[in-house]
């Protein structure tokens, strides 16, 4: 009973640095386990290089570039830059559309059959006809990754919306507020929460397709880096790639987490309530 | 219809509400309701849940609209909210993403008030229900009874000349809830106005009121009235007080 005692109270203390540690640890561990069974053998390079490998290509990559003198660090702009666009040019017209259908009843109404239909189809499957419409290329790319992020921030946005508490909205009522008010100062504050919600659900899919997104034949980013490598069996420069796109997704999730909090400093509170 | 009689006087005439639903009979929530409301006068209805006086408070506020009969303040006909009526919900119902004090100044803000006029006015309201310090917290910091003074300011921040009630202290706990009544009370006596509370507790209704209409259910109407002839403070264990409280109960039913 003592230590369960314990236990609780130090769930409460949060994140100390003993916790800093046993992740610092667990990670050597693994990646430790990892170069062991690289070296013995039981795990084949064409699988799974060992991190000294890795990490010698990365360092190939980064001086030398792969294919010839693209370096990891143009390869990495390439993608971002892309994302960044495409998943601007998402949020710029998923927010408004959403907001626009979540407050119109019929709107919904005949919207959400398109939507739910349009949301299934897997954006890879739109590649040919992304090539055949926009070419090869740049916007294609774009558009793809739009695509992908698009409906995630649309769904989440007219739930928002749709899920505003009604006493609120007699709140609004009551106290002089014209329709304007009550769209600008009732509805859009109540559902800001929901929409960072699909905007990260959104940049998720971003990046969850930008391989798919890279297929259309450009030769600089990262997607199309581990499209390379899949040719030659590079399975260590596919560990490159896959490492670069987790790392940047993580930082821009992070700057996602750190808006929200700036935008929304209410929010953060009433999340652990609902909890 | 006007008549100097009504002057600051509430009409409500034969008013019937029926709700759309599947069973007309559950969805006629109030019929044939009548009854006046004196200026300044401390209107409660009592009744069970389901009674239909949260409905009958909606129709008075212009949140919802009678199937039948009419609401007349200045002997015009309500037909939607006014600012001539201020609310405060069962549920405090503050804005989490703004302050206490701007809150309070939704509505000044709303019909165009300039800034310093509203956070002065805004500001004098929080000294009133004695939240003076916290007007800068969230609602989420605030505990319910604080939450509730807020939702009192903030409906008083339009100066209504009738200020409607919905069972504001039912999700307190019974400590929170008997401050909140005094406090109420300590309000009202400095800013006169007109309440319309509703509670379906006989005891907050004896202990807040001047007149008290116990509605009963299927269809709501109103069964009977009661005067409350006794000087405040009440006294909660007074006889008097308990006898009200024996034949509003015979009643409630």
């Amino acid at each position: 009973m003592d230590a369960t005692i314990t236990g609780l109270e130090e769930s409460k203390k949060g994140f100390q640095l003993s916790d800093r540690w046993i992740q610092i640890i667990t990670t050597v561990a693994i990646i430790g386990l990892w170069e062991l069974l690289s070296r013995t053998g039981l795990i084949k390079p064409v699988h799974l290089p060992s991190p000294t490998r890795v990490l010698s290509t990365f360092i190939y990559i980064t001086r030398e570039g792969y294919p010839q003198d693209i370096t990891i660090f143009k390869h990495i702009k390439a993608t971002v830059w892309r994302i960044i666009q495409g998943y601007l040019l998402a949020t710029a017209t998923a927010i408004p559309l959403g907001l626009l259908i979540g407050s119109h009843f019929l709107l919904e109404r005949a919207a959400n059959p398109v939507i739910t239909f349009a949301r299934s189809i897997a954006t890879i499957s739109l590649l040919p006809l992304a090539i055949a419409w926009f070419g090869v290329g740049e916007l294609s790319s774009i558009l793809l990754i739009m695509y992908g992020a698009f409906w995630a921030i649309l769904t989440n946005t007219i739930q928002g919306v749709k899920q505003v508490d009604v006493n609120f909205i007699n709140v609004g009522r009551m106290f002089g507020a014209t329709r304007r008010h009550i769209f600008f100062r009732v509805v859009l504050p109540s559902t800001l929460p929901r929409i960072f919600s699909g905007m990260k659900i959104g940049l998720g899919v971003s990046f969850m397709v930008i391989i798919a997104a890279e297929m259309v034949g450009t030769v600089k980013g990262l997607g199309a880096l581990i499209q390379q490598s899949r040719l030659y069996y590079r399975t260590d420069i596919t560990i490159v790639g896959m490492i670069f796109i987790g790392i940047f997704g993580l930082i821009i999730s992070i700057g996602l987490d750190r808006l929200e909090r700036v935008m929304l400093p209410w929010a953060i509170g009433l999340e652990e309530v609902k909890r | 219809m006007t008549s100097d009689d009504s002057k600051g006087k509430l009409f409500v005439r034969h008013v019937t509400k029926q709700f759309d639903i599947e069973n007309p009979e559950q969805g006629l929530a109030i019929k044939d309701v009548n009854f006046t409301v004196q200026p300044n006068e401390f209107l409660t209805i009592v009744g069970r849940s389901g009674c239909g006086k949260s409905t009958m408070l909606n129709i008075i506020a212009g949140l919802l609209n009678p199937t039948e009969g009419e609401v007349l303040i200045h002997g015009k006909r309500v037909t939607k909210p006014g600012l001539d009526r201020g609310m405060v919900f069962q549920t405090a119902s503050l804005f989490p993403w703004l302050r206490a004090i701007e809150n309070i100044e939704f509505g000044p803000r709303n019909i165009g008030m300039p800034k310093d006029e509203r956070r002065s006015l805004a500001m004098d309201l929080i000294k009133l229900v004695g939240l003076e310090g916290f007007e800068n917290k969230y609602p989420r910091e605030l505990s319910g009874g604080m939450q509730q003074r807020v939702a009192i300011a903030r409906a008083m921040a339009m100066d209504p000349e009738i200020l409607l009630m919905d069972e504001p202290f039912g999700s307190l706990d019974q400590l929170t809830r008997e401050d909140m009544q005094r406090e109420l009370l300590r309000i009202w006596e400095t800013r006169k106005k007109t309440v319309i509370f509703v509670t379906h507790s006989i005891l907050e209704a004896i202990y807040l009121s001047d007149r008290i209409l116990v509605f009963c259910p299927h269809p709501g109407t109103v069964r009977k009235e009661f005067i409350i002839d006794l000087p405040r403070p009440r006294q909660k264990s007074s006889t008097e007080y308990m006898g009200y409280y024996e034949e509003i109960y015979a009643n409630i039913s």
